[in-house]
């Protein structure tokens, strides 16, 4: 017998009522659970360690004084997902990247959604990850994010909600693939019991996007990566190696007569699309940041030039920006004619006079943002924030309100976890990878599932102690 | 006013270099203000040319085999005009130029520096006027003590510079009253040295178009001045950008000369 703990009624189990029932998708996946001794599980999830450590699955985190590689905790019990409840979250995944993708070309063309008076221009052009040199750029079938990360959770009401969208370099989907190859390895028997949807043609469809991009018959597509210090390098190698394409890093590239070409053995070969994990402002020193040695000089008049693709496109970042965030519906509305079927979490704007009362007086029930932040540093979780944690954040909203956000602190839903004392909820999000070509909008079933391991914990972050799980989605 | 123009740039290195990309901007376009009658690069390679999202001609050149310098050299007949200067060649929005960039970063001693005259009576121009001459009496014109890696903020609290520091500071502070502005890179007839004939002032957006100061020069830009390119700072307009592998030990030498056209 497994020692479990039963999650609360306050939040929303995938796999189990508080009662201790069963929801009817993880009927069979609790069948075999109880059928396995805790010593074969605890074996199984040594092995997997073993291997991912083989495997070179590892991450370094930002600001660890050592540089340690970290392995990312996984975790062999699956998140399940009902064949319906992917079907929604899917049509609202595709109808949301397609809203985004028109707005980003409408922002850097004609403005319409501005004039409309939906959006405040201020809020667009004086964002800090609006890209100016963007502006009349003519990209092919106006796809600006051909991989966008959509993050969702979901809430203590049993509904999913966007937390955020990803269309600058998401990364995590080695994650999803390997932790399924893992599952694989470890229960082959469970594979044989369930019909699980596949992901491991997700490489397939990405450079099948990719070259989708192109306007060129048969083109030359790359992974561009900052290096092996770089905390997804990993990733970027194993997709590289997984599309058959070439890793490069910014030195092996040069611009000539506004086409970029690779340095190989065999000579200058041109390249038509950059699968690029580099930050906008590194990408070419001499139109961003000057100092950035990680970048291709003269790329971004080629790019300007339509002579090579750049997925994702320059100055997506301004549509996944917490400033804009709470504009989505409004451009689903606006550019497709449409209701959102995905929810998008309410927030405060902290600009807004009213907006940041209403913050500073319901600073214990919320969840303030950085704007501009990432990886869940610079936020507070006002519930379980000490006295002094407030204040610093009250004296934050003071000197740069228009820098925050505010949302309502959503209780993420939790999935059963192995944890020291046996088997415990733990709190979890979902990534699914949403690949955008001119032709359609396509994903895998399924995506990267993060969980707290600390018991509580609202913070998925690999970065911050967070693990993964593998994704299922139940085909009918 | 018709004005000659021949602005030589020489980059010399001490050790050869292997490769060198550089954007330049080095050929200015015909408005309201300028009518370009003649114009011509001579540069050691070809270069590509386009249109950046500011408006500005660019040139792309990559020189890909070892080379000791690099000699570019920008020359035309150009006939001026003392106003038209409301032109805008970008399809951007004037709030893009609100942004801060690294080198006009608004620190606090740019801001208290605009904030003392933003309170003045007096129209836009003029209560501009006059933070351009408090810029110019924070900071006298002295060659030699900035560089082009020198930050508005650090030029001012260092209380010296040249036309590029001027106008960096001015735009920041403007940026910090809520005026978009912008650098603007160019040539002056200045009758005096030939220092000060590769020049740099600044636009700011007031009232629905752009007004023009020369901070350096105390003066409203008219049919002395010649444009050659905009933009948020004077990375984004400099007329040329370059980077290099190899070439150890450059030395830089660029002369403008502007002159009044006779015939």
């Amino acid at each position: 017998m497994h020692a479990l703990t039963l999650p609360h009624s306050s939040h929303y189990d995938e796999m189990l009522l508080s009662s201790g029932a069963v929801r009817p998708h993880y009927q069979g996946f609790a069948e075999w659970l109880q059928a396995q001794t805790p010593e074969t599980l605890s074996r199984k999830r040594e092995e997997a360690n073993q291997r991912f450590h083989r495997v070179g699955i590892t991450f370094s985190v930002y600001g660890d004084e050592s540089g340690a590689e970290r392995l990312i905790p996984f975790d062999t019990i699956p998140r399940i997902l009902p064949a319906s409840e992917w079907r929604a979250l899917e049509a609202g995944m595709r109808q949301r990247v397609k809203a985004l993708n028109a707005f980003l070309h409408d922002i850097y063309h004609d403005h319409e959604i501005i004039k409309a008076g939906i959006i405040p221009a201020e809020q667009v052009f004086t964002n800090a990850q609006y890209q100016p040199a963007m502006q009349g750029v003519d990209l092919p079938d106006q796809i600006y994010a051909h991989i966008t990360g959509v993050d969702i959770i979901r809430h203590a009401d049993g509904h999913y909600y966007v937390l955020e969208d990803n269309l600058r370099v998401p990364s995590g989907v080695s994650y999803m693939l390997e932790n399924r190859k893992m599952m694989m390895r470890l229960f082959p028997e469970l594979f044989a019991r369930h019909a699980v949807g596949m992901v491991d043609q997700y490489p397939a469809l990405l450079l099948s996007t990719l070259r989708q991009a192109s306007r060129v018959e048969n083109p030359t597509v790359v992974v561009l990566t900052p290096g092996h210090y770089n905390s997804a390098y990993f990733e970027h190698a194993f997709l590289a190696q997984q599309m058959g394409v070439e890793l490069v890093e910014g030195r092996d590239l040069f611009v000539r007569d506004d086409r970029v070409y690779m340095r190989t053995t065999a000579g200058h070969k041109p390249v038509d699309v950059i699968y690029r994990r580099i930050d906008d402002a590194f990408l070419d020193p001499l139109a961003f940041r000057p100092d950035s040695m990680l970048g291709v000089p003269g790329l971004l008049s080629a790019y300007r030039q339509g002579n090579v693709i750049l997925a994702n496109a320059i100055g997506t970042g301004v549509a996944d920006d917490k400033s804009i965030y709470p504009y989505v519906p409004d451009m689903i509305r606006f550019y497709l004619g449409e209701e959102p079927l995905l929810n998008n979490v309410p927030t405060w704007q902290c600009r807004k006079t009213e907006d940041l009362q209403y913050v500073l007086e319901h600073l214990d029930e919320l969840v303030v943002k950085e704007v501009h932040g990432a990886g869940g540093y610079g936020m507070l979780i006002g519930p379980v924030a000490s006295a002094e944690e407030k204040q610093l954040f009250r004296d934050k909203l003071a000197t740069d309100p228009a820098g925050y956000i505010a949302q309502p602190t959503l209780c993420l839903s939790s999935c059963p976890t192995f944890v020291e004392a046996g088997i415990a909820p733990r709190h979890l999000d979902l990534r699914p990878f949403v690949l955008s070509s001119g032709k359609d909008i396509t994903m895998v079933p399924g995506g990267l599932t993060r969980v707290a391991l600390k018991a509580g914990s609202l913070v998925v972050n690999s970065s911050q102690g967070g693990g993964t799980k593998d994704t299922w989605v139940l085909e009918d | 006013m018709k004005l000659t123009i021949c602005h030589s740039t020489r980059y010399q290195y001490a050790e050869p270099a292997s490769r060198s990309t550089q954007y330049l901007r080095l050929t200015p376009r015909s408005n309201r203000h300028q009518q370009i009658l003649a114009w011509q690069l001579t540069l050691p390679a070809p270069a590509s040319q386009s249109v950046d999202a500011f408006g500005n001609i660019t040139h792309l050149m990559t020189l890909d085999a070892p080379h000791d310098s690099i000699e570019l050299v920008a020359e035309g007949v150009v006939e001026t005009r003392p106003n038209g200067w409301d032109d805008d060649a970008s399809r951007l929005n004037p709030l893009v130029f609100l942004r801060p960039t690294p080198l006009t970063a608004v620190v606090p001693v740019i801001s208290t520096l605009a904030h003392e005259v933003a309170g003045q009576a007096g129209t836009v121009q003029e209560r501009l006027t006059v933070l351009s001459q408090e810029v110019l009496a924070r900071m006298p014109y002295t060659p030699g003590v900035t560089d082009a890696a020198t930050t508005a903020a650090s030029a001012l609290t260092l209380g010296a510079g040249v036309c590029q520091d001027h106008t960096q500071v001015f735009i920041a502070a403007c940026r910090s009253l809520g005026y978009p502005a912008r650098y603007v890179s160019g040539y002056l007839l200045s009758g005096a040295v030939d220092h000060a004939a590769s020049h740099a002032w600044a636009e700011v957006y007031a009232d629905g178009g752009w007004l023009a100061f020369d901070i350096s020069n105390q003066c409203t830009p008219d049919d002395h001045h010649l444009k050659l390119a905009v933009g948020l700072d004077y990375l984004d307009a400099c007329p040329v950008r370059g980077m290099r592998r190899g070439g150890a030990g450059e030395t830089m030498h660029a002369h403008a000369a502007v002159e009044q056209h006779d015939n």
